[in-house]
């Protein structure tokens, strides 16, 4: 244990040095968000409710979907391609820890302080939508939030990488990385709510595990999902969880005898 | 039982061909050749505890893939290595806490940080004891002088200093057996000689069981009693370095200087081959046994003869022929 924290320390350093890069993130990280509110709200001009939600509800959602996302996240894939194709991974290999637990606790290090100060600037954006924001102070749905976004960072973790592995094979990753992550973005929910489309697309992203970042929490806030659904939800993440995990061990396992080492 | 007992070791590695130009990009984009190159092709060796042995061989002769086979990186495509008793490509934690690889080429310090953080948390990961940890970066800081730049971000620092931080970073674990893949890669020469003479220090001392792998003949002539010469994945010598140069190298080299007027090639020609000439100096090539008996006649002859050294003929040259032959 004492390991990961001194990693996890490390590394908060580490981004404690590059602060300017980090605060500058933040800023199109809300830019964003405040766009898909103006455009929302122009959408709905005089019109109440849109596909069962009001404007406040679409609001919230955003604001609180953002927030569930940003909790969640991380940049694994780039930072484990990058290790494979430069061959830094060597140097890990040959220390008494896991490549694994190693880089988990670097990248717990390296976003901790991000993801501070993005819950901080969600926040921010929040209070400029109080009058319009719903809040929820249900302590059971809450809880239930709580675990699903706990076990969304697993599987995001995870799925992160997995595909940074696959750098093993092709050296980049770097497209198929944004190919997953705009499918994620779509099934997550993080453009827009799935349920405005045909009832298929949300029962799909039940089944995959993106949505437990953004779509599921965020209409569980909202409680126009039950909490039955959100358990069954988290029983589907634990089985994602399973399911990448075994995958990650077998393709580090094929993905080592690969490797060469390359630039050493 | 030897410390790194390697028997028939093979390195294969896969890679694609790709036709030049653009069209060449597109056509190897669909479709792709396969080749295998041989990096390492059964190789033998054995060393002992405390040993120092220099890896002698050009770019891409297999020297890093050895070294990358024997702490367990890559798979061996076939053969057997045993370090310690351990089969490294298993990766276990009790082989890893005994030894240490240093790459001048690659770094595991954290670039950002200053090198203390690294040293903390190489303490972590290989769990030494806080007392053991402050000794031993007690007397590395001390042996190393880098009390001053222990705070400094690494990626401030010089190359010398930084090596020398890496030295430090691999070896407060005290491993007992050290692989360093060219330590001294550009730095200057005080630099280089205080690694040398760190690496020294440290291999009688602490009884380490050392591979350096060096182009710079200074490092290995310092350093190695033994050398191993890989040339395209097989080695082609391994043993005494004196032996070596006593083998390969038949010739002294008479350096000769004189004084008043000079002297002619012609005057010179009869004592031996003249590997370099001008008036007031020139060397002299001649047979081994030779050597005093020519030394002898320059003196005694009518030259005006103002000095005269009698040299090994340089290592560089000796590997370069072996590798010409």
């Amino acid at each position: 244990m004492k390991k990961f924290l001194t990693i996890i320390k490390a590394f908060w350093q580490r981004a404690l040095t590059y602060r300017f890069t980090v605060i500058a993130y933040r800023i199109g990280e809300m830019g964003e968000i405040v766009v898909l509110i103006l455009m929302w709200t122009a959408i709905y001009g005089t019109q109440e409710v849109i596909k069962g939600f009001t404007l406040p509800e679409m609001i919230t959602y955003i604001l609180a979907g953002n927030l569930f996302h940003v909790m969640v996240r991380n940049f694994l894939s780039t930072v484990v391609a990058g290790d494979i194709k430069e061959g830094q991974l060597s140097m890990f290999l040959i220390k008494p820890m896991s490549y694994f637990s190693y880089i988990l606790a670097r990248e717990i290090g390296r976003i901790s302080l991000a993801t501070i100060l993005s819950v901080i600037s969600q926040f921010i954006v929040i209070s400029f939508f109080l009058n319009v924001f719903i809040w929820n102070f249900d302590s059971v749905y809450l809880l239930v939030i709580f675990i699903m976004l706990v076990l969304a960072f697993v599987t995001e973790l995870l799925l992160s990488y997995l595909v940074g592995l696959i750098a093993f094979w092709t050296d980049e990753v770097d497209g198929l990385y944004r190919t997953i992550e705009r499918v994620e973005k779509f099934f997550s929910g993080g453009y827009f709510p799935l349920s405005i489309l045909p009832a298929g697309f949300v029962n799909a992203s039940f089944l995959l595990p993106f949505a437990y970042s953004f779509y599921v929490p965020a209409q569980l806030y909202l409680k126009k999902i039950d909490l039955a659904t959100g358990l069954k939800g988290i029983l589907v993440q634990l089985a994602w969880i399973v399911l990448l995990y075994g995958l990650v061990r077998v393709v580090w396992e094929r993905g080592l005898r690969k490797y060469e080492g390359i630039g050493i | 039982m030897a410390t790194i007992e390697v028997k028939n070791l093979s390195k294969s590695y896969e890679y694609y061909k790709k036709e030049r130009g653009l069209f060449g990009s597109f056509k190897s984009f669909l479709f792709r050749e396969k080749l295998y190159a041989e990096a390492v092709k059964e190789i033998s060796f054995s060393i002992n505890e405390g040993e120092l042995v220099g890896f002698l061989g050009p770019n891409g002769a297999g020297k890093t893939t050895t070294l990358k086979m024997l702490s367990g990186i890559l798979y061996p495509t076939a053969g057997e290595v045993k370090v310690l008793g351990f089969t490294p490509s298993k990766r276990e934690k009790a082989y890893q806490k005994q030894f240490a690889l240093v790459m001048g080429q690659k770094n595991q310090l954290l670039r950002d940080l200053p090198a203390i953080e690294t040293f903390v948390l190489n303490k972590e990961i290989y769990e030494m004891p806080d007392d053991e940890f402050k000794r031993n970066l007690d007397e590395l800081i001390e042996l190393f002088e880098i009390k001053d730049i222990l705070d400094i971000q690494v990626r401030k620092l010089s190359l010398g200093q930084r090596m020398k931080c890496e030295l430090v970073a691999a070896l407060l674990h005290k491993p007992k057996v050290l692989f360093l893949d060219e330590p001294t890669i550009g730095l200057d020469v005080v630099a280089q000689k205080k690694i040398r003479d760190f690496i020294k220090k440290y291999n009688q001392e602490k009884k380490t069981a050392i591979i350096l792998t060096s182009h710079y003949m200074e490092d290995i002539r310092e350093l190695c009693r033994r050398v191993i010469i890989i040339n395209l994945g097989k080695i082609i010598y391994d043993g005494n370095l004196e032996d070596l140069i006593r083998k390969y190298a038949p010739h002294k080299v008479l350096t000769v200087t004189f004084n008043e007027g000079g002297a002619s090639r012609e005057q010179i020609e009869k004592y031996g081959e003249i590997a370099e000439y001008n008036p007031y100096g020139c060397v002299i090539k001649t047979p081994r046994s030779e050597a005093k008996n020519t030394a002898v006649a320059l003196l005694s002859s009518d030259l005006p003869v103002d000095d005269i050294l009698i040299d090994e003929v340089e290592i560089d040259d000796v590997v370069r022929q072996i590798f010409n032959r």
